[in-house]
């Protein structure tokens, strides 16, 4: 876009909102917006959009990734100024320059990445950076009392002398929404709260917004999952591709969830699901752990008594809220961490513990979360990070050089066959997240692996992104390849999966067929409930 | 930062000429701010920097003094190169110079007046053992009881010169003289056979054994670094020490084995001195050099690459020797010092300006990258996964 | 061990240590901020320096002398510490390379060594000395009245200081925003502490009271000059601040330890104890390594960790 077209746009742009602001005065609205339209370089992310919620309601912003929820909110909370547009409090304009300027207006958002202190307790990062009040002394018995009574009136359950770092996601996001309250929040604006919580300690949050409701203040719950704002909201806006595509009230009328779905993607269809093996772990067993147990640095135990199988072009899902042993699992398969005890072994060949090299060499591949920083050297070129397990093998040097020609040639190649948009010499930061996720996965599925090891393969990436990144798994396991897909996005698992393990606590509650899995049943599993329920089907495994 | 006029934007390639030409600024900064320390102190700037000059380079001898001084700052600068562009931090040269020095010194005296060609390798390797020996005590609590580098080497720095002072004053060791005439009235180390002397080439100028063993280092260390696999593990490693345990790559035992590296070049260094120059153990004169120190700016000053410090060293090696020849005429004590540690300074400010550009103003211009990276960035922060759940 | 030698040990001690204090708690409260500040040693000397030199020139009463003295010696760290800040809070330089840097500059073989040279400072002995006190007239306390009574002002100053940061560091809405931003300043900057601003002013502070420490060499322990007159305290320092799991009271303890442990050799040997003064000599820093290793390796982990973000460079766009 050429710099004198933008600024006609803008200025057009400009004509619109003050017809717009004009036409819709939004009187009785605690936050309202008009005509929001925000450009990036050839992105139109907020395109006209009218958006308001009246106190005392829940007021829903659906959409898919990449529809423009995150923009909005950000010019809602002065993170970014609309190109066009206007944002009203109280139906007075108003034009944040900072979050602290939205704070002073009573707006809060709960992002997806707390902004808590680990080592501080509950009360502390309540007040933190809260100058308004309290003076030079921090009163710590005073402030824990403030903080526990609003816990008590939204039936929070937290102590506010806890340290957060001893804290569960769900009870740090209670410390989140306090710490909104707290400073006087009329507005309260939740980005996917949900993604991080079982289903049950979902609805522990739902009980506190409505309270939050009912008291009067006003809550915009962002979310994609149709259930959920059915559930808990009392309105809904429904974003797609910037603009506003639709609004209900889910009061007055009685909404058809396939209705919103079609405002939101515009189409009928999701993902495709994966045709599922005929017969899902009957084939030869590519993994097998059994008995498996790790600790962590401070001695913990992170697993206990692992028993898995994963046969050849087997996905198994492995589904959990974060934090519960997902990542010591990966690790310790993939040799990065030792086992305490147990055994793994890879099509009936025990490997050793914690030898990286060991499980490489013998075919196991792993896509780890952490993609920047662990899974790639971000100072490192893109040939560098292509040959960062390779650099050994025999055909890429001679006696202890290396050639630098043959990785760039085979990094070439690959760049080529995965369609990666970059050079050899690029470096790993200057990539986009998809573009660094099929850097990884390059490296990783060329590599030939029996079993490939993948955990939260598609978070943070666009849709686009996201089916690329999926097909590539569900090619590799039609060649043949055991996965083990690990995500906290139980709907990805539901897609991919053919079997569904579930992890809670280090332990393995239960393995159920992905075809027949309930998902009342596998959050009950995701909470460390009751094996019972699901043994029948956890008895196939062994 | 409201109140700096200035802001820092966030660069995803720096140009190319920035890298090789901030060094010379670096250095042309350094000399500005010592020229207004002088100014200030009430001296002439151009005057002392033009005595400097011919002392450092131009009078007779001078250049050979040049490359006298120069040649422990090669090896203490490859020492600190090597370490810390693996972020190791091995602040402990100087005292590994000095154990070193002691045991070169012990070797060559218990081999008297035996060939050059038996004593110069058998000084250097016990020099080596030296440095390594002094290196390892840090290296190993840092990868086996997780204890930071920087306060222990820099503590056994403070140790190692107490050790030489007692061989050489408080005792009657095997390193001290106790027969010439001049060791009677003041306590100083055994001498070397002149056997044993280390050897000199070149004609007019001479240039020490130790320069030239640097030098093979330098290149060396440089093909072992850029194309070697071990070069490149360590590059991973450097990088993000997660990458490198999860590409295999045993991370503990590389850092051992670059301590161990640093330290033998110090050790190097030690036997050089001890070779090449003073013959003998110097407690004194060792103490007061601060070589580790100064190797760590002339390795800063060439970015750590080796063949660069072999240049640093020439430049700083002159300034050092400068120092040596006209201080006391008008040079005030210390002027060398505080260039030095502004050209580190400096250069540690300038590694800013590869990842960042200056930004006069408030506003950000818009992003000019493109669409793509911009709107995934965008999508991160979203980090949805993207996805409703099964109804 | 009969009880003059005990109060000579603990006088010792607090003559010693009252450096290791003061400059510890201030490269406390800078690593509190997530500063790491490994220039403490040069801070100290050209305090030392520039507090013995003003002390030196000044005419006029000894109180005036002294107290301007303090005053220079302190704005001296403090300026130097600013530009360290700059350096690694605004340029986001490595600190441990910048940290050396600013000890090359400044330290032994530096500016406090010209300005040493260019003031002649090593030429006389010192015209004042900061005088003792007693208060509260209880001096001739059999053990106590020694330690607790007669002591000079920075030595007071030194205790009053180890109580204010203790209550500021956990009573206080400042001190609580700097334990967040030394753990985690994305969350303290997302919840509005300016966290540039604490990491400047503490860093500042911290450099201001190297300074004063400095000062306590020349004006304090014995009033003349001599080169590297700090003899690597300021790393000892460094390494109290680690011993002590960053709090304030611990350090004090810590510090007085060291302070015995400084004078040890020189009181041993006066009393006939006949062992090389090497190995005294030695005894600080080989004390320093086994603490920082026992503290790294062992009981230290857990709850008692460093700041979560001490030695990495803030920014908004990066984090």
């Amino acid at each position: 876009m050429q710099p004198h077209e933008y600024m006609e746009d803008r200025e057009m742009l400009k004509m619109i909102e003050e017809s717009v602001a004009d036409s819709a005065p939004a009187g009785s609205s605690a936050l309202a917006a008009r005509g929001i339209t925000k450009a990036f370089p050839g992105v139109l992310a907020n395109d006209r959009i009218d958006f308001d919620v009246v106190p005392g309601e829940v007021h829903a912003l659906l959409g898919e990734n990449g529809s423009g929820k995150t923009t909005l909110c950000k010019i809602l909370t002065g993170l970014y100024r609309p190109d066009a547009g206007l944002v009203l409090v109280d139906g007075q304009p108003v034009h944040f320059r900072s979050p602290a300027e939205a704070y002073a207006a009573g707006i809060f958002m709960v992002h997806q990445h707390f902004s808590l202190v680990g080592p501080l307790t509950v009360a502390e990062n309540v007040v933190l950076g809260w100058t308004r009040e309290g003076g030079f002394r921090f009163n710590r018995a005073d402030v824990e009392d403030q903080v526990a009574a609003v816990a008590e009136r939204l039936e929070m359950h937290v102590d506010p002398r806890a340290q957060i770092s001893r804290l569960s996601v769900g009870e740090r996001q209670r410390v989140e929404i306090l710490k909104a309250l707290y400073r006087g929040a009329r507005t309260l604006i939740l980005d996917e709260p949900t993604t991080v919580l079982t289903p049950q300690e979902a609805d522990q949050l739902f009980i506190s917004l409505r309270r939050m409701a009912d008291a009067g203040e006003s809550v915009v719950f962002i979310s994609h999952k149709l259930d959920e704002v059915s559930a808990l909201c009392d309105r809904v806006t429904v974003l797609r591709q910037g603009r506003t595509s639709g609004s209900a009230d889910l009061r007055e009328e009685r909404v058809d969830a396939r209705g919103l779905a079609r405002l939101m993607v515009g189409r009928d269809i999701h993902f495709e699901r994966r045709s599922r093996l005929a017969a899902a772990g009957e084939g030869a067993a590519v993994l097998e752990m059994s008995g498996v147990s790790a600790v962590d640095e401070d001695g913990s135990r992170v697993l206990t008594d692992i028993e898995l199988s994963i046969g050849a072009g087997e996905i198994l899902g492995l589904a959990g809220v974060a934090g519960n042993g997902q990542l010591a699992l990966a690790e310790v398969i993939t040799g990065v961490r030792p086992s305490a005890s147990g055994d793994i072994a890879l099509d009936g060949e025990p490997i050793p513990s914690g030898d990286v090299r060991a499980a490489v060499d013998r075919g196991i591949a792993y896509v780890p979360e952490d993609r920047m920083g662990t899974g790639l050297a971000p100072g490192l070129s893109v040939a560098d990070n292509i040959a960062l397990k390779a650099f050994r093998r025999p055909e890429y040097g001679r006696g202890p050089f290396l050639s630098r020609p043959r990785i760039e040639e085979r990094t070439n190649v690959l760049i080529t066959e995965f369609d990666v948009k970059g050079t050899v010499d690029t470096l790993a930061r200057q990539l986009s997240g998809g573009n660094a996720q099929r850097v990884v996965l390059a490296r990783e599925i060329s590599s030939q692996p029996r079993l490939l090891v993948v955990a939260t393969p598609t978070r943070g990436l666009d849709v686009s992104a996201m089916e690329t990144i999926r097909g590539l798994l569900i090619d590799a396991a039609d060649a043949g390849v055991a996965i083990l897909l690990i995500s906290e996005d139980l709907g990805e698992i539901l897609d991919l999966a053919d079997r569904v393990a579930v992890i809670c606590a280090g332990r393995i509650q239960g393995v159920l067929d992905a075809e027949e899995a309930d998902v009342e049943e596998i959050g009950l599993l995701m909470m460390g409930g009751s094996v019972e329920r699901a043994e029948g089907t956890a008895d196939a495994v062994d | 930062m409201q109140w700096i006029e200035f802001r820092l934007e966030k660069r995803l390639e720096p140009p190319r000429w920035l890298g090789p030409s901030m060094p010379f600024i670096a250095v042309s900064a350094a000399l500005f701010l010592g020229a207004v320390i002088l100014l200030v102190s009430g001296r002439n700037p151009v005057v002392i920097y033009q005595r400097m000059f011919q002392a450092a380079f131009t009078n007779p001898g001078a250049l050979s003094a040049t490359l006298t001084a120069a040649t422990p700052l090669l090896l203490t600068g490859l020492a600190a190169a090597v370490a810390f562009r693996m972020r190791v931090w091995n602040i402990g040269a100087d005292g590994q110079l000095m154990i070193a020095a002691v045991l070169a010194a012990g070797v060559g005296i218990a081999l008297g007046e035996r060939s050059i060609a038996i004593s110069l390798p058998a000084m250097l390797v016990a020099g080596v053992i030296g440095g390594v020996a002094w290196a390892l005590i840090p290296a190993l609590l840092r990868a086996y009881l997780r204890t930071s580098e920087v306060l222990t080497t820099l503590m056994l720095n403070y140790v190692a010169p107490l050790i030489l002072f007692y061989l050489i004053i408080d005792s009657t060791s095997y390193w001290r003289d106790l027969e010439s005439p001049s060791a009677r009235v003041f306590p100083q180390g055994k001498t070397l056979a002149e056997s044993d002397f280390w050897p000199e080439y070149g004609e007019g100028i001479s240039v020490p054994f130790g320069l030239v063993v640097g030098v093979v280092l330098a290149v060396l260390l440089a093909v072992l670094l850029r194309s070697t696999r071990l070069g490149f593990q360590m590059k991973v490693a450097a990088d993000s020490e997660a990458a490198g345990h999860y590409a295999g790559i045993r991370t503990v035992r590389l850092l051992i084995l670059v301590m161990v590296i640093s330290g033998a070049l110090a050790g190097v260094a030690g036997a050089s001195q001890v070779g090449d120059f003073s013959h003998r153990i110097e407690p004194k004169a060792l103490q007061f050099a601060t070589y580790g120190y100064t190797g760590i700016a002339v390795a800063a000053l060439a970015r750590y690459n080796p063949l660069g410090v072999v240049l640093s060293a020439f430049l700083v090696g002159g300034m050092t020797n400068a120092g040596f020849a006209i201080q006391g005429v008008d040079l005030p004590l210390g002027l060398i010092g505080l260039i030095q540690g502004l050209i580190l300074l400096l250069v540690a400010a300038s590694e800013v300006s590869s990842r960042y550009r200056f930004v006069f103003g408030r506003r950000a211009r818009p992003e000019p990258h493109g669409t793509e990276p911009l709107r995934e960035i965008d999508e991160q922060t979203a980090a949805g996964t993207g996805q409703e759940a099964a109804p | 061990m009969n009880e003059t030698l005990l109060v000579t040990l603990l006088a010792a001690g607090v003559l010693y240590g009252t450096p290791l204090v003061l400059a510890g708690i201030g490269e406390l409260f800078a690593e509190r901020s997530g500063v790491m500040n490994l220039g403490v040693e040069a801070m100290m000397l050209m305090g030392a320096a520039t507090a013995f030199w003003t002390s030196q020139s000044f005419d006029g009463p000894g109180w005036i002398a002294l107290t301007v003295s303090l005053a220079v010696a302190a704005a001296t760290g403090t300026a130097l510490a600013a530009i360290y800040a700059f350096t690694v809070v605004t340029l986001r330089a490595s600190q441990i390379v910048a940290g050396l840097a600013l000890l090359i500059l400044g330290g032994a073989t530096g500016l406090s060594s010209y300005i040493a040279s260019i003031g002649d400072l090593a030429r006389d002995t010192g015209k004042h000395r900061l005088p003792d006190y007693d208060p509260f007239g209880l001096a001739d306390l059999p053990v106590v009245g020694p330690l607790l009574f007669d002591q000079n002002i920075l030595v007071y100053g030194s205790w009053a200081l180890v109580v204010i940061a203790s209550l500021y560091l956990y009573r206080t809405r400042p001190g609580l925003h700097l334990r967040a931003v030394g753990e985690d300043p994305k969350s303290a900057d997302a919840m509005g502490v300016n966290v540039v601003a604490y990491r400047y002013a503490h860093t500042m502070f911290g450099g201001a009271m190297a300074g004063m420490a400095g000062a306590y060499y020349t004006l304090a322990i014995a009033p003349n000059w001599v080169d590297n007159i700090t003899a690597g305290a300021g790393w000892i320092a460094i390494a109290l601040v680690i011993t002590s799991f960053w709090r304030p009271g611990l350090l004090l303890v810590g510090a007085y330890l060291f302070g015995i442990v400084t004078s040890l050799g020189f009181t041993l040997q006066t009393r006939g104890v006949d062992l090389p003064s090497q190995i005294f000599s030695a005894m600080p820093y080989l004390l320093t390594i086994v603490a920082v290793v026992l503290v790294s390796s062992g009981w230290g982990r857990g709850r008692l960790h460093p700041p979560g973000a001490l030695g990495d460079p803030y920014s908004r766009e990066d984090a």
